[in-house]
């Protein structure tokens, strides 16, 4: 008996397979691309291979996330709100507040018992999500992923005045051609993301212990700043990323658990694959 | 015979005028870019030229924009708010509503029977709201800032953006790309989704007709088109809808100079 959750979000794509006992025993990550259906197909596929089992062998698929309607073989689809609060809830027993910040929203959770019980969320501007952080990486000519350890050396922190991420985006560069250092206007534009986020949670209120995931939890500079911002402790998964995914794989196993405890058949999609063809491919 | 300028350094295009009795003499208007002096003094340099004048003869000149304290030959910096009313009464006085669409954002000044200032709104700092989602857009469909109107006029179903953002936006743009949409119904869902911004902007302080439009926005017959049909009412443009704001400015510096002459 084995169980898979597969998370398609707008910038990445996770799978998490585990066996009845919750262990894990393949995790999957990738780019999400235009194509959802197919990359939802391969991704199990990259999954099902490392852990080396057939498609057959699971029993019960729950897809979450932004693209969750694209994942044909999925038994059942679930929000990536209380797939999320599953996840974090089952790495930090002792979860009150859960925020993630993906590449498209942000969302903050009130998590008791391991049960969502309030949530707020931004998905409307880009300046409150992952987004504002890939587009100033891109127009500050530094990878993504080496933005937070840069901005850590800041000596002090420029203050961004623009809240859009387009209007942030121009200021950026004014900054830099007045001789502006790199890690000084980077420490700013994390404290801006975070002072963003850190009010949204604001209006769920904060009760600790808080919990931070996503793509962007990932970005040491963000967990600094929102420890300033929030003036509490933080904690962060070893992988941010999944937590959604491993969420899904595991309310997959209490459903079809509690359905095989009243001797309740569940139904369940077709478990073949398709072949995956990525006409996108060029284009990427 | 005196002669005045006005200068309007804004976020994307600086623009100034010479004027002469409330005529245009001369005007001209170049990218912005990072150096707002630097666009000054070459504004000033291009004005003086086209009107065959020296620096000398100018009586005044009046400052205005988001980078007016770059403009340091000028005697004073006035609002653009101020300057976009003087302007617009200048060309048509009849007009009691102005909306002025620029890149870093929309303002829509209410002016009762003298042009004076009675209300104003100004959209929230967001691209969205502004020009400037427009030029994004632009930029992903790869035409030209001027080639947008036309071709957004072409469109018989313009999409419908889902979001409210203009980065959010252009993923969605290049997402409707991948599937085929033509450009002229992406760029005419661009111009319905502004519009559909600004005359809510306009309803917030309320219409009162005529209604007048300018700025760089006012170029895009198409937007125009849609505020229009939005708002159920006919809008006035000006021939030179990006120069308002700077020819307002210079009437202002008429205006300061009588009455300094005045007061000696």
């Amino acid at each position: 008996m084995h169980f898979a959750g597969v998370d398609i979000g707008s910038t990445m794509t996770k799978v998490v397979l585990i066996d009845k006992k919750g262990n894990l025993l393949s995790t999957i990550k990738g780019p999400t691309g235009a194509e959802y259906r197919q990359l939802a197909n391969e991704v199990m596929r990259q999954a099902l291979e490392q852990a080396g089992l057939q498609i057959d062998d699971i029993s019960y698929i729950v897809a979450t996330g932004y693209g969750r309607l694209n994942v044909p073989f999925a038994d059942r689809q679930i929000t990536e709100l209380s797939c999320h609060a599953r996840g974090v809830y089952s790495l930090f027993p002792n979860v009150r507040t859960a925020i993630d910040i993906g590449g498209q929203d942000a969302k903050c959770m009130k998590i008791h018992n391991g049960r969502l019980v309030d949530f707020v969320m931004n998905d409307k501007c880009a300046a409150g999500t992952g987004r504002f952080l890939e587009v100033t990486a891109a127009t500050l000519g530094i990878r993504l992923e080496d933005m937070g350890d840069i901005s850590l050396k800041a000596a002090k922190k420029i203050q961004i005045s623009n809240l859009c991420t387009i209007f942030a985006q121009q200021e950026v560069v004014a900054l830099l051609s007045r001789g502006e250092k790199l890690e000084n206007i980077l420490a700013g534009l994390h404290d801006a993301l975070a002072g963003r986020v850190a009010a949204l949670a604001r209006r769920l209120g904060i009760e600790p212990d808080l919990v931070l995931t996503g793509g962007v939890a990932k970005n040491t500079g963000i967990v600094r700043a929102m420890k300033e911002n929030l003036g509490c402790e933080i904690f962060v998964p070893e992988e941010p990323l999944l937590t959604g995914a491993l969420g899904a794989a595991i309310l997959a196993k209490e459903i079809y658990t509690k359905a095989a405890a009243v001797g309740e058949a569940l139904p369940t999609k077709s478990r073949r694959l398709e072949k995956a063809t990525f006409f996108t491919q060029e284009h990427r | 015979m005196s002669w005045f300028t006005g200068i309007d350094i804004g976020s994307a295009y600086s623009k100034g005028v010479i004027i002469e009795d409330s005529e245009l003499v001369a005007s001209h208007i170049i990218i912005s870019g990072a150096d707002y002096r630097k666009s000054a003094e070459t504004i000033r340099a291009h004005l003086i030229r086209k009107a065959k004048l020296t620096q000398n003869d100018i009586t005044n000149t009046v400052a205005t924009g988001s980078g007016a304290d770059s403009v340091y030959f000028a005697s004073q910096k006035v609002s653009d708010m101020v300057c976009t009313a003087r302007g617009i009464s200048n060309v048509f006085p009849q007009a009691r509503t102005v909306i002025d669409v620029a890149s870093q954002s929309t303002k829509v000044i209410r002016l009762d029977e003298g042009g004076i200032v009675i209300n104003f709104t100004v959209s929230e700092k967001c691209a969205a709201g502004g020009g400037r989602f427009i030029e994004v857009i632009a930029k992903v469909l790869r035409i030209d800032l001027s080639d947008f109107g036309p071709l957004a006029a072409k469109s018989r179903t313009p999409i419908t953006f889902s979001t409210g953002c203009a980065v959010f936006g252009e993923s969605e743009v290049i997402t409707r790309i991948s599937e085929g949409i033509p450009k002229e119904d992406i760029a005419a869902g661009v111009n319905k989704a502004l519009a559909s911004k600004i005359s809510s902007l306009v309803k917030k302080i309320k219409l009162e007709e005529p209604c007048a439009i300018c700025g760089g926005g006012a170029l895009n017959a198409a937007l125009v088109k849609a505020i229009e049909s939005e708002l159920k009412t006919n809008l006035l443009v000006p021939p030179h809808p990006q120069l308002i704001t700077a020819l307002g400015a210079a009437i202002v510096a008429t205006v300061s100079a009588t009455s300094q002459f005045n007061k000696d």
